[in-house]
């Protein structure tokens, strides 16, 4: 599923290498390099040399990583720990499970140079349940790790200790978000915890906690080795280096492609991945994963994908997955899956995300089972307008993001559809 | 009951082991709940008795979770069920004329076979796999690509669909 450029390749960087998931492929093609230089550095080296490579969250917020590094309470006495988001639950993204297939060594590894930035000396790899393959690659290369000693006691006799175990999620889409993860390795339901205190603060059991995304880590290692001026050089200067985009929908060739950011989005969706189906006509562009605002064609035309140029156009560019909609496609469909995704995963501890979701699948329902009226879209905005902002996280936020662009750019085949009954 | 007449030997040693493995023992709730599922396709009151006498899980949280996340059954499933993917990239790619079809043979084989039907399906979210559109998981077995024109050849594979 991977995709071959002739781009630079940090993430993809063992594509078409033979058992590219062995240890042993791994070292011999420079891996595990990083870490040893990180562990004759100090976290605080290590800390700045992420600040300076620019180095974004690539699971959707797009937070800067040395930053949320540097939040971590340095003198506090007691355990910290680090944890990788491998939930891999928002509709449209499969990127964090190919690296799991092509190099899991480059997860461990991004994650023990991390644990010694921020001194922690338990880590945790926490991946959503139906990726049965794909935890038993990342349970093997924990295991192979240990055995080398780049995981346990005394890691390649620097004196650093850090322990890293797997986790496996049971089928909840908020265990994607940092603090519902936290309450479900807590063995809890997986809900969200009201922030401050954020997990950097007081996270896993009430400690000092980072999180981040697997592709996050993934690019820790590269840095390390390389360089935050080589990694800065790559991108634009806001959003620096390689992102990952799983690209989907009636397109000739989807899959994972590593981009440079700022990469033009034409020039992505015609060369690289082949351009549309035949016969078939772009309609709309989900950038960045379910809750991110749908562009049209008109939006979409020198766009590039990078987080400014995307947050321009008032979409964002998400955990990269790019969602291509043809012109067969449905918009009132397309609304009422992502109404019921939103409402069937909402944890329902916040009135105005468990009401509001509720609301948005009802409405849409009716409109798809014609049973719609004239006024709903302007009902699905009074709705929509009311969930943001005043909830424990971000899920409600994100199911009136999509209904407010559909609604706004795709009225008119709404209203259309709601009058006769069926999608022009 | 005790531990021995409810799990067997293999179960009660994971059991055992997943109850240190973590900071806290209640860390260990859903990996064993995952470990008994595994074995005996569901969890089941026994189940949680034993775990809540033998082995010191308190029930109230073991119901917890055993409610909030989906993937684990709280009644048996049927033989094979199939979790097919009903969110936007499979809906775009055909997901609800597959989803069709499968119900199609699912009313079939329950008129047939009633509660011994050997599928029952739901739709769940994104699967992560949406290059492969249309996705579904039988079992554990995550099939791609799923069409009309062989999702029947794919489903007689586990058991017969007349
Ligand atoms: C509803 C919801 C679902 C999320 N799902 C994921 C996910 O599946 N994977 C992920 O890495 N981040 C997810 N996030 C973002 C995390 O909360 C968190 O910001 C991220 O893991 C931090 O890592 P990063 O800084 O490396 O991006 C989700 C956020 C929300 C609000
Ligand atoms: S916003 Fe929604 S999903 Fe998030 S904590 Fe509140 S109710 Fe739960
Ligand atoms: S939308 Fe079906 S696998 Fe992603």
């Amino acid at each position: 599923m991977g995709n071959t450029t002739d781009k630079v390749k940090i993430l993809t960087a063992f594509e078409g290498i033979p058992n590219s998931r062995a240890l042993a492929t791994y070292t011999a093609n420079g891996g595990y390099e990083g870490l040893k230089k990180a562990l004759k550095m100090q976290p605080a080296q290590i800390i700045e040399e992420v600040k300076q490579s620019g180095l974004r969250g690539r699971g959707g917020a797009g937070f800067p990583t040395g930053l949320k590094w540097s939040f971590v309470p340095q003198n506090l006495p007691g355990p910290r720990y680090l944890i990788c988001n491998n939930d891999e639950g928002e509709p449209g993204t499969f990127k964090d499970r190919y690296i799991a297939e092509l190099s899991p060594h480059m997860i461990v590894e991004g994650m023990v140079i991390a644990a010694k930035a921020i001194g922690a000396c338990k880590g945790y790899i926490y991946t959503r349940y139906e990726f049965f393959e794909e935890i038993d690659w990342l349970e093997t290369a924990i295991k192979e790790a240990y055995a080398a000693g780049f995981l346990g006691k005394n890691i390649q006799g620097s004196g650093f200790d850090f322990d890293l175990d797997h986790y496996t999620g049971a089928g909840a889409y908020i265990c994607g978000e940092e603090t519902g993860l936290i309450s479900s390795l807590e063995g809890k339901k997986g809900q969200p915890k009201l922030k401050p205190p954020f997990p950097a603060v007081s996270g896993y059991l009430g400690r000092p906690t980072v999180v981040n995304n697997t592709e996050t880590f993934a690019a820790v290692p590269w840095i390390m080795t390389k360089g935050a001026a080589a990694y800065k050089a790559i991108g634009t200067e806001k959003s620096t280096g390689t992102k990952l985009f799983s690209i989907a929908g009636a397109i000739n060739k989807p899959g994972v492609y590593e981009l440079p950011l700022g990469y033009p989005f034409e020039k992505f969706l015609n060369e690289d991945c082949g351009g549309m189906l035949p016969g078939r006509t772009l309609k709309a562009c989900i950038p960045g994963g379910a809750s991110a605002p749908v562009l049209t064609p008109e939006e979409l035309k020198g766009l590039t994908m990078d987080y400014e140029a995307i947050a321009a156009k008032g979409s964002m560019l998400g955990s990269g997955a790019v969602m291509i909609i043809d012109d067969r496609q449905s918009m009132v469909e397309l609304m009422k899956v992502i109404a019921d995704f939103y409402h069937h995963e909402s944890c329902g501890q916040c009135t105005p995300c468990r009401e509001g979701t509720g609301w948005l699948a009802n409405i849409m329902s009716g409109i798809w089972d014609k049973n719609g009226a004239e006024n709903d879209v302007d009902r699905m905005w009074t709705v929509a307008k009311q969930m943001g902002g005043r909830t424990i996280c971000a899920l409600s936020d994100a199911a009136a993001m999509p209904t407010m662009a559909i609604t706004k750019k795709f009225g008119d085949e709404i209203r259309e559809y709601i009058r006769r009954g069926t999608s022009a | 009951m005790s531990s021995q007449q409810v799990f067997s030997s293999k179960l009660q040693e994971i059991i055992k082991k997943e109850l240190t493995r973590y900071e806290t023992k209640r860390s260990s709730i859903l990996p064993i709940l995952h470990a008994i599922q595994d074995e005996c396709g569901w969890v089941q009151e026994k189940h949680i008795e034993a775990l809540e006498t033998a082995h010191g899980l308190n029930r109230v949280q073991v119901k917890e979770v055993l409610t909030f996340y989906k993937a684990y059954y709280q009644k048996k499933p049927r033989k094979h069920p199939i979790q097919f993917c009903d969110n936007i990239v499979c809906c775009m790619m055909g997901a609800k004329d597959v989803m069709e079809k499968i119900e199609g043979h699912i009313q079939r084989l329950e008129e047939k076979h009633g509660e011994n039907a050997p599928f029952e399906m739901i739709g769940v979210p994104c699967l992560g796999v949406c290059d492969q559109a249309p996705a579904m998981l039988v079992n554990k077995d995550r099939h791609h690509k799923v069409t009309v024109d062989n999702v029947d050849q794919i489903l007689s594979k586990y058991a017969p669909l007349t």
